[in-house]
């Protein structure tokens, strides 16, 4: 019941957004910029084969990760130091993990959400629709993973300030380097090491192929192992919230 | 007792916020705490809902360590704050329906419609928190608590920026909550509310309780009789003792009246009164 009122409060929030249609614009507009530029502009000219459903991929699990994060880390953020309501759920009977689950199933829900917008502009640009049910498994962890650091940075931070900050810091610099618009093998060879330890570099992997096989199981394994340290890790931060 | 608070101390680097601070709470009482902002009573409140860890000293709740059993405790309690704290993009229904979920209240919408009607905000109930009149975001902040069956109730500044007549009306909910079994702890800097709806009270200084008593024996034993000269007020015992003085003095253009509980208030807290 606590999972389900954080949820249940996150989703009504997210409906009055989606009812104002300038939220939709904006939490899709620039990924969608993106697909046009880089998929109209290059196009054929890059030497991957059908670059256009790689580049779907790239930035569905993009946008995946960013409405998850900026979603989760703004509602905790926001609720913690501006408007108090976070610490109403804090001194509720809800247990630390009830309020994880359900902010991480909210981060799940509208990071799919933005996924799906991302697939049905490919679809009507380039007619492809690269999605396979590895693809699902993976955007579901991605989610996860960036609901949960959501949750964290949330908690964390002692300014709203800071947040830009570390999405200016952690956040971009991920989705440009772990294999969104072209392959991690193109970057230098120290740079890919970097690029090794980012969970969305695995989230990449996964959602270009349409099995787990021996070259994706390890990345499998780490972005689940990566989620699961963050859930625990934020729900212990949460159990131990103090001001 | 239901809450006792034994010698608690918090501090935020090298500031004291609450030094050494001990009083109880009886079932059924509403406990007043008084001072000044930043006189260390909101912390007060943070540290008795869980939200913060007192430095030393305990706080239990029907006998038991609220740190201890933060869950059990956190069943117990219910928390106004100072802050509008309702999510302005919600109706007022889905705030207290959210509410009740979280509180692990199963059928809640008949008490939930029952206590918006018995505020008097049923044309109000789908209306979002956002376009409410301050004094009506307050009634359903505490319309919040009324529905917990929370035994002890946390209320910041309840009436803070209010019109008198909004007050009253918070000050007959407050009354309502208390008859209804349940204790209160309220903090407020407002003397007329707290002489009026608390048994007990204590005021509060630079984190430390400076007093604590009934509202009329703190009166009482500040001096009932007060003579106000300019902006500066004295305290007497007895009428004559004011007599006394006001004629050794030689004064004009004072007045003499009865004591208040503002004047005991900036009396404690060290200020010439």
């Amino acid at each position: 019941m606590g999972s389900y009122a954080v949820l249940y409060r996150e989703m009504l929030l997210f409906k009055y957004k989606l009812m104002r249609l300038g939220y939709v614009f904006y939490s899709v507009s620039t990924p969608i910029l993106y697909l046009l530029a880089f998929g109209l502009g290059f196009g054929s000219r890059v030497q991957i084969p059908d670059y256009g459903a790689f580049l779907i991929q790239g930035i569905v699990c993009m946008s995946s990760m960013t409405n998850s994060f900026n979603m989760v880390s703004v509602s905790v953020g926001m609720g913690r130091l501006h408007s108090g309501e976070f610490q109403t759920v804090l001194t509720s009977p809800v247990s630390a993990s009830s309020v994880m689950g359900g902010l991480v199933l909210s981060g799940i829900i509208r990071g799919l959400f933005a996924s799906s917008m991302i697939l049905l502009a490919g679809l009507f640009v380039f007619h492809v629709f690269p999605f396979t049910t590895m693809g699902l498994f993976a955007l579901v962890l991605n989610t996860a993973f960036f609901s949960a650091a959501g949750v964290i940075i949330g908690v964390i931070i002692d300014d709203m300030e800071n947040h830009a900050v570390l999405t200016n810091f952690i956040i971009m610099p991920m989705a440009f380097f772990s294999g969104t618009f072209y392959p991690v093998d193109f970057l230098p060879h120290w740079l890919q090491k970097v690029v090794w330890i980012m969970p969305l570099s695995h989230a990449n992997k996964l959602i270009r192929v349409g099995e787990l096989n021996s070259a994706t199981a390890s990345s499998f394994v780490l972005l689940s192992g990566l989620t699961l340290v963050c859930i625990a890790a934020g729900t212990v931060m949460l159990d131990r919230y103090t001001e | 007792m239901l809450l006792e608070v034994m010698n608690v101390r918090k501090t935020y680097g090298k500031v004291v916020a609450v030094d050494d601070v001990s009083f109880n709470i009886g079932r059924g009482e509403i406990f007043g705490l008084l001072g000044e902002n930043g006189a260390g009573k909101t912390t007060t409140i943070k540290m008795l809902s869980t939200l913060a860890r007192p430095d030393s000293g305990r706080i239990l709740l029907n006998g038991k360590d609220i740190q201890k059993y933060r869950r059990e405790t956190r069943r117990r309690i219910a928390v106004v704050s100072q802050d509008m704290n309702l999510g302005y993009e919600l109706s007022v229904f889905e705030v207290l329906y959210i509410y009740a979920l979280l509180r692990g209240i199963r059928n809640s919408r008949k008490l939930i419609d029952d206590t918006i009607e018995k505020l008097g905000m049923t044309e109000k109930r789908n209306a979002k928190v956002g376009t409410l009149s301050g004094g009506q975001k307050r009634r359903v902040m505490a319309a919040r608590a009324m529905i917990s069956g929370a035994e002890l109730i946390f209320m910041d500044e309840p009436t803070i920026g209010l019109d008198p007549a909004v007050r009253r009306e918070m000050w007959e909910m407050i009354r309502q909550m208390q008859s209804d079994g349940r204790s209160i702890l309220l903090t407020t800097h407002y003397t007329d509310e707290a002489e009026y709806l608390c048994g007990r009270v204590a005021i509060m200084e630079r984190g430390r309780i400076v007093s604590m008593d009934t509202p009329q024996s703190l009166i009482d034993c500040a001096g009932a009789f007060a003579v106000d000269i300019n902006s500066r007020t004295l305290l007497f015992r007895d009428s004559g003792e004011a007599d006394e003085y006001i004629a050794k003095e030689s004064l004009t253009g004072h007045r003499v009246r009865q004591t208040k509980l503002d004047d005991v208030l900036v009396s404690s807290i060290g200020r010439a009164v």
